[in-house]
């Protein structure tokens, strides 16, 4: 093949192009004058991404057009994650105002806070484009490095320097498992194009013969490395100590969007390009999400502290995402798994991160972050218990909140696809994760208050939780559009 | 057709009044109990409108609403009622009614916060009743549970927050398992098919295999079982009942109790009816023991709020053996019951609610002798234990006879189990109102006229004595004042519907007969 070089598509990469110029603006007005970033920051980065949000108007999706190659691809699944990611972008900086307004130490800038969590959303959108190995490694690692950091910056925490350094060397134990993953998948098949791989594998493969042992093994490799990207049981471990020890607004972004690019990669490598195999990791998604789920949800019933308790919980919705995955089957006409998954991701973002902004929000006010320090907050600020009730309630799936709606469509998928038993799996789960969403509402409505209380006074912060309240509430009744466009993922990967 | 959404409005008229109570943050507490009042009251009289215009020559469904919701799911915006769902709107706008008069002056903290979750609850419960759409109901359904678990567990007595949890968790548990049948359901009526839909008029034309009735039915079962209760699914109904204020106490037994029912009617029989039949026996046996174990529990209690739920364990069993008897006079029967409980079981927790706010104290033994200064409630309460024990001429008498009757002719040995019940029922509820409106009050010396002591002193038998181990902390019975106007507004409404479905039920059977009729007929294969 002769060697071309051609200008890549510049307008399909635009969204990315405005979040990457936001943030070196960020970077650069840091460097001019600490002040003036002080003050600029947090509205040049809710600007940036709304402005990013808006772009992805611009592109035709359906085209499935790519560009550097087949490399970045602007299809439906693409646009789907990048709206997912810079909602929970734009959701974390609100969530965020508090913290970086009060919480920041001298010599550790507000931008560069920013910088990095937009740097992360950018990966995310990156991984959710990616046509080939390469980028998809790129994005995933821009996402997952820059959350590292993130984790570390109340730097003089301990916990928080534990939390990061575990999360950094189980993340980076991870990558390298993947990329050896990769590489097998690229000696056996001749490829790391994600549409070439699926392609080659199809003429390998016959349904229902064993594997070739080197395929079985770059398999397990790929799913080891992605289960830790999403935090599956058994490969979790760090997901406790990270939620915990980080900064309270960091917890409630890297519950999301790190989850968003490890699923959006779950997605590409294996329901695009290992689809050919969908027999054998369907029916390991299958057992991954049953161990994680109950692990999760189970775990999360012994635990005082709330953002560890949220962790643990995040392991039980990852386990119930999984489930949505493992509900693919090939050939099905109107397979909701894919969709089931981003709609659930789209919504958890909403909850997970109104759920920490919460606890933001009373850590600004001099409280803790344990179940006695909620204890009889209804009577103390009856808004801020209710938002949290209603975050509550949406995780643990009620009607008509917007957890129930995403829950439904995973049970929906899994029961077209004849997968009862883990739809009743996610359904005994969500009854034994009621006893710890509820204990927080108990605690918030039936108790009464303890600790110290400083009134403060934080806009930005109240706005974004009432933000995600109202779309909580009302979001799942109106879910039909959005539902829609999840839905279209098998024009971008089958 | 533009005709007026009488069902929405009917719905969504408390919630209207919750929203207002919701963004008026400083409304006077005297202002948020008007509000509370009239939003309740609209809903209210536009379903005695509802039910002027209900014509009960149609089986099927009437004044339905329907809107396209997320139609790629088949899920739609579904309203309807029809003469089983009807009545019990009816019911469930009056007792809410009832409740926010009821709650007047017991609610004293928290008020504006206690009006806006009861109307949320009537919402709810409203809700469920005219959805005709599955997921629609399932939603409703699950909303009913959190405000009804924060009445109890903020506004309750004191083991408050143990019986929140628990009613929460329990009825949880139940509907969960409901929500993989209903998709199942679904699912299964789709590959027939080729519709995906979730109208549940819809779904019951299906033909269901065998084994997957067998099991969605038991999905759908136990989310019912759990909300009647049955027995062994009950052992949330007494702690719910005693911790709860009176008003939640009332609609946990005057309409909550009626989801389960109406559950069974609506979806178990005609969605599944190979697998009613099958399952038929075992349910029977279950309602026989429901009504023996419920009678016996309240012969023993010494709470007067926890006998009167053991007598509702009781009553709602007559309503699943009426039910599953699977024929006409049964199946009438249990709608009477239904609403029959609707009313004596609301007003009995009235007026427990009427004895503790003078009192404190729910305890049989601190009460006596009431009928002397309180005669107005005791003639209501006379009246009411009367209609609970199934006298002729009062509706709880209607609806047994005709449960019993259905249960006889299907289950002869369970008619004879249940008629032989309500021998307790007298037993037990003429012993309380002995204990409560005549014997003599704990700390009352003995009556020289009586001929009780009169005998005592020439005979030597000692005087039965009054009270016994009640507390000394405890008021004195023979200071309360009677009941005051709105106590007597709230329980006189009830006592006109008893007399009236007592000594004339013909218009309520007329409404409810052709749609019960239609579920048969879906059940047992015949054509109507």
């Amino acid at each position: 093949m002769p060697l071309r070089l051609v200008a890549p598509e510049w307008s399909l990469l635009v969204p990315p192009l405005i979040v990457l110029g936001t943030i070196v603006l960020l970077l650069a007005i840091d460097a001019v004058s600490e002040r003036a970033a002080r003050q600029t920051a947090l509205p040049l980065a809710l600007v940036g991404q709304l402005l990013a949000l808006a772009s992805l108007a611009t592109i035709d999706w359906g085209e499935g057009a790519t560009t550097f190659g087949v490399s970045y691809r602007a299809d439906w699944f693409a646009l789907v994650v990048s709206l997912i990611a810079l909602v929970a972008g734009i959701l974390s900086v609100l969530v965020s105002a508090g913290y970086t307004e009060s919480g920041l130490e001298p010599g550790v800038g507000l931008a560069e806070y920013l910088a990095l969590l937009l740097f992360s959303v950018l990966g995310t959108m990156v991984v959710g484009a990616a046509g080939d190995f390469i980028v998809l490694l790129l994005g995933l690692e821009m996402s997952a490095v820059a959350v590292y950091a993130l984790t570390a910056f109340a730097r003089r925490r301990l916990t928080s320097v534990e939390g990061a350094l575990k999360y950094f060397l189980l993340g980076a134990f991870a990558s390298a498992i993947l990329i050896y993953g990769m590489a097998w998948v690229y000696g056996l098949t001749g490829s790391i194009v994600l549409s070439d791989i699926a392609h080659t594998l199809r003429t390998v493969v016959t349904p229902g013969q064993p594997l070739d042992p080197a395929l079985l093994l770059a398999l397990l490799l790929l799913a080891v490395g992605l289960g830790f990207k999403i935090a599956a049981v058994p490969f979790h471990m760090w997901t406790p100590d990270a939620y915990q020890g980080a900064p309270t607004p960091v917890s409630a972004y890297m519950s999301v969007v790190p989850k968003v690019a490890g699923f959006a990669a779950v997605a590409r490598v294996l329901v695009q390009g290992l689809q050919p195999l969908s027999e054998q990791w369907a029916g390991l998604l299958g057992i991954l999400a049953l161990i994680t789920m109950v692990y999760g949800n189970v775990v999360a019933i012994a635990q005082r502290d709330l953002k560890r308790m949220l962790g643990y919980s995040a392991i039980g919705h990852t386990g119930y995402m999984l489930a949505g995955l493992a509900a693919f089957t090939t050939g099905l006409a109107g397979d909701r798994s894919v969709g089931s998954v981003l709609f659930y991701l789209f919504a958890y973002a909403f909850m997970n991160i109104g759920a920490f902004g919460v606890i933001a929000w009373l850590q600004e006010r001099g409280l803790g972050t344990t179940l006695d320090d909620v204890a009889g907050l209804a009577g103390r600020a009856p808004l801020a218990a209710l938002t949290m009730a209603i975050f509550m309630l949406s995780l643990m799936g009620m009607p008509p909140l917007l957890g129930f709606y995403a829950k439904y469509y995973v049970i929906l998928a899994l029961i077209e696809a004849g997968q009862l038993w883990l739809a009743v799996a996610i359904v005994v789960m969500s009854a034994v994760s009621a006893f710890f969403y509820l204990r927080v509402v108990t605690q918030m409505y039936f108790q009464e208050p303890g600790g110290t209380w400083r009134p403060v006074r934080t806009p930005l912060l109240g706005l974004g939780l009432a933000v995600m309240a109202v779309a909580t509430l009302a979001l799942g009744l109106v879910s039909g559009p959005i539902l829609e466009l999840a839905q279209r993922w098998p024009a971008a990967l089958t | 057709m533009e005709r007026l959404p009488i069902l929405s409005l009917i719905t969504y008229s408390p919630l209207v009044g919750a929203v207002v109570l919701f963004l008026w943050g400083n409304a006077s507490t005297r202002a948020v109990r008007w509000i509370a009042l009239i939003a309740s009251g609209v809903s209210f009289a536009l379903s005695v409108a509802m039910l002027l215009a209900f014509d009960p020559s149609q089986a099927g469904m009437q004044f339905t609403e329907t809107f396209e919701w997320l139609p790629e799911l088949g899920i739609a915006y579904r309203l309807g009622v029809d003469g089983i769902s009807a009545p019990l709107v009816g019911l469930t706008t009056l007792l809410t009614l009832i409740a926010v008069i009821a709650s007047w002056d017991p609610i004293r903290h928290r008020v504006r916060e206690y009006y806006i979750t009861l109307l949320l609850l009537a919402t709810g419960m409203l809700g469920v009743f005219v959805s005709l759409d599955l997921f629609l109901f399932y939603v409703f359904w699950e909303i009913v549970l959190i405000p009804m678990a924060l009445i109890i567990g903020v506004w309750g007595s004191a083991n408050r927050v143990y019986a929140a949890v628990k009613f929460f968790l329990y009825t949880l548990a139940g509907s969960l398992l409901m929500l993989v049948g209903i998709v199942a359901l679904y699912q299964e009526y789709f590959q027939q098919t080729g519709i995906r839909t979730l109208d549940v008029l819809e779904l019951a034309q299906g033909n269901y295999s065998p084994t997957f009735q067998f099991w969605t039915f038991l999905a759908f079962f136990l989310a019912f079982a759990i909300k009647v209760p049955m027995w062994p699914f009950h052992t949330w109904l007494p702690d719910a009942h005693v911790e709860a204020p009176t008003a939640g106490s009332v609609i946990l037994a005057g309409v909550l109790l009626k989801m389960g029912g109406y559950g069974f009617l609506r979806f178990n029989l005609p969605l599944f009816p190979e697998a009613t039949q099958r399952w038929a026996p075992a349910v029977v046996v279950l309602s026989v023991i429901a009504i023996l174990y419920g009678a016996l529990m309240a012969l023993v209690q010494r709470d007067f709020k926890k006998l009167v739920a053991y007598s509702s364990v009781s009553h709602m069993g007559f309503v699943t053996l009426g039910i599953f008897a699977l024929n006409q006079q049964g199946l009438s029967g249990a709608m009477v019951v239904m609403l029959s409980h609707g009313f004596v079981t609301s007003a009995l927790f009235l007026l427990v609610g009427v004895l503790y706010e003078r009192a404190h104290t729910r305890e049989l033994a601190a009460f006596g002798g009431l009928a002397r200064n309180m005669p107005i409630f005791a003639a209501f309460f006379g009246f009411f234990a009367l209609a609970s024990l199934g006298l002729p001429g009062l509706s709880g008498f209607v609806g047994e006879f005709l449960a019993l009757l259905g249960g006889f002719q299907s289950y002869r040995w369970a008619g004879v189990l249940g008629t032989a019940v309500v021998i307790l029922a007298a037993w037990y509820m003429l012993r309380v109102y002995q204990r409560v409106a005549l014997v003599r009050a704990p700390g009352e010396p003995p009556d020289p006229d009586d001929p009780e002591l009169r005998m005592a002193i020439t005979q030597g038998v000692p005087p039965v004595a009054g009270g016994g181990d009640a507390d000394q902390h405890t008021p004195d019975p023979r200071t309360f004042p009677d009941v005051t106007w709105r106590e007597a507004l709230t329980l006189a409404p009830l006592a006109l519907l008893t007399l009236w479905v007592g000594v004339y039920p013909l218009p309520v059977l007329d409404v409810i007969e052709l749609s019960l009729r239609a579920i048969l007929a879906a059940v047992t294969g015949e054509r109507m």
